[in-house]
């Protein structure tokens, strides 16, 4: 009779690549001579594994993480198109507890591992931003939900194609996102009408600018209110990345290229 | 007395001292007693100043350094040895009282000479020991900075910082046990002198640059999304901070130097 083992070894038959999320060193060191590469995707790169993704954001969605270790794998040819990849995750806390076999389809790129890498700014100011929004949605503004919209990268541009609605608080203050005491005065500021804009390198060039780029041909999911309109539609007139909070759902989205990238619930983090 | 006649064993034995101690100078007495109680001082200092410095973090801070290394190695401690060293330091000053309190006359000269000596042995040696170890810990926190930068050739920097902590270390101790070290003083600054002048040539466009820098970045004459024309580039200001302006033209990205800006002058264009 055959068993259980015999049934599941199909799961990783013949795969080109392996990903381990986080690997404890013991884990990693298991696949050490495999025939397979092995590549790590992890927040720190703690077992000094070569092939190494970063993951900026610890995704909760295991759909997103493995779409950002495929992705950030393939950007840096270590698979490519039609390669069986077979990846190791936790899906609850802790240890790897799942094995789960993909196959590389490299033209249905979601975008999520560029959304960090190739866009302007830097990829700790864009997780920093996200980081923002996400804890922003799940305490909200004195309880109640709030909604706000960042506008990362391409400052330059990003303002010409924007008008100011108010005085600038910002207006010749140097602070960057990431600090603690940044994040709570966004916090305070994100009961102001209009966009943030934060420059490439994370300094907050302004708040309250009112976002005025053309919106033809912005394709993004219908139901979305105007924030997400006008988010999306800066991101296909600038380089710039847009990370909106929804008012309405409390979901973060990140919309690149006038496109939706990213959606994260931050009551999941 | 009572006790000694009920006992006569002990009796005979309670006047032999009684005569030792007659038969000894008063002053080898004293001598004696100076050197108990120096021992117990320098055991107390021992132990305090071992808690004083676990106490201030010392072992923390150093931890990881060669030095604590090799101290660990023969299982001790750097904190340890500090502390044996200031212990032994009082049992000698205490030796030396001693001798001094016993009047042994024909070691006078050499004495004299040798006490005079001991305190700066004792201040030689822990500059010597605190120098290695900051140099040990300069080298570490050079090593964490640099970790970013991957050339192999920048392994260099952080032993050089080392050695040259060390260094200074070794000429203070030197002097403080009165060896000539002229020599190696000229030596440091001929290095220092170097360094000093070749740092400064190196690094003066990135001074000129952050002296404008901060300047541009005070006052802000020109802001994130102003159109400019600076040094024949017109273009959207991207990004300014304290070496460098970034402007986006039509061609591409230029990145200007913040003295070229502040040199050439900036034209605001105002549509």
């Amino acid at each position: 009779m055959a068993s259980l083992t015999s049934h599941l070894a199909e799961l990783v038959e013949d795969a080109d690549a392996v990903l381990l999320f986080s690997p404890t060193a013991s884990f990693h060191d298991r696949f050490a001579d495999d025939d397979a590469d092995v590549v790590v995707v992890a927040p720190d790169n703690d077992v000094n594994a070569d092939p190494f993704v970063e993951l900026p954001v610890p995704f909760r969605d295991i759909r997103d993480r493995i779409r950002f270790g495929l992705e950030g794998s393939a950007a840096a040819d270590l698979v490519t198109e039609g390669d069986e990849v077979v990846c190791v995750v936790g899906v609850f806390e802790g240890e790897p507890d799942a094995v789960i076999r993909v196959t590389v389809d490299e033209t249905a790129q979601s975008g999520i591992y560029g959304l960090f890498t190739d866009s302007r700014a830097d990829p700790e100011v864009i997780r920093d931003v996200l980081e923002v929004a996400i804890e922003l949605g799940k305490k909200g503004q004195k309880g109640k939900p709030v909604g706000a919209l960042f506008v990362v990268g391409d400052a330059g541009k990003v303002m010409s194609k924007s008008r100011s609605l108010s005085y600038n608080p910002f207006e010749k203050s140097h602070v960057h996102v990431g600090d603690p005491i940044v994040n709570v005065m966004l916090k305070e500021f994100s009961r102001l009408d209009g966009a943030f804009v934060i420059s490439d390198s994370g300094k907050i060039v302004s708040a309250y600018r009112y976002l005025e780029p053309g919106a033809e041909g912005v394709d993004i999911p219908k139901g979305l209110g105007a924030r997400h309109m006008a988010g999306g539609a800066i991101t296909q007139d600038t380089n710039a990345t847009a990370v909106v909070l929804s008012e309405s759902d409390g979901l973060v989205r990140a919309f690149k290229a006038g496109r939706l990238v990213l959606e994260l619930d931050p009551e999941e983090y | 007395m009572i006790a000694a006649t009920d006992l006569p064993g002990l009796g005979i034995a309670g006047q032999t001292p009684r005569e030792l101690f007659a038969a000894v100078p008063e002053r080898i007495w004293l001598a004696l007693v100076v050197i108990v109680f120096g021992v117990i001082v320098a055991f107390l200092v021992g132990v305090v100043s071992r808690r004083l410095l676990t106490r201030a973090g010392v072992p923390e801070a150093i931890e990881g350094t060669t030095f604590e290394r090799t101290a660990r190695k023969f299982d001790t401690s750097t904190v340890r040895i500090v502390g044996k060293l200031s212990t032994y330091f009082i049992v000698a000053v205490a030796v030396l009282f001693a001798l001094t309190v016993a009047e042994i006359r024909y070691f006078d000269l050499f004495w004299s000479e040798f006490v005079a000596f001991v305190p700066r042995l004792f201040v030689g040696i822990l500059v010597l020991i605190v120098g290695i170890i900051v140099g040990d810990k300069a080298e570490l926190l050079v090593v964490e900075r640099l970790r970013g930068v991957k050339f192999p050739e920048v392994g260099v920097i952080p032993t050089l910082v080392k050695y040259s902590v060390v260094y200074v270390a070794v000429l203070i101790a030197l002097g403080q046990v009165g060896v000539q070290t002229l020599a190696l003083v000229v030596l440091l600054a001929a290095y220092s002198f170097a360094m000093v002048v070749l740092t400064a040539l190196a690094i003066k466009d990135l001074l000129a640059a952050g002296a404008a820098g901060i300047f541009l970045l005070l006052r802000q004459p020109y802001g994130i999304g102003d159109e400019v024309r600076v040094a024949e580039q017109r273009g959207i200001v991207q990004e300014i901070d304290l070496f460098v302006t970034h402007i986006e033209t039509d061609t591409g990205e230029h990145v200007l130097p913040n003295h070229v800006v502040f040199r050439t002058g900036i034209v605001l264009i105002r549509s």
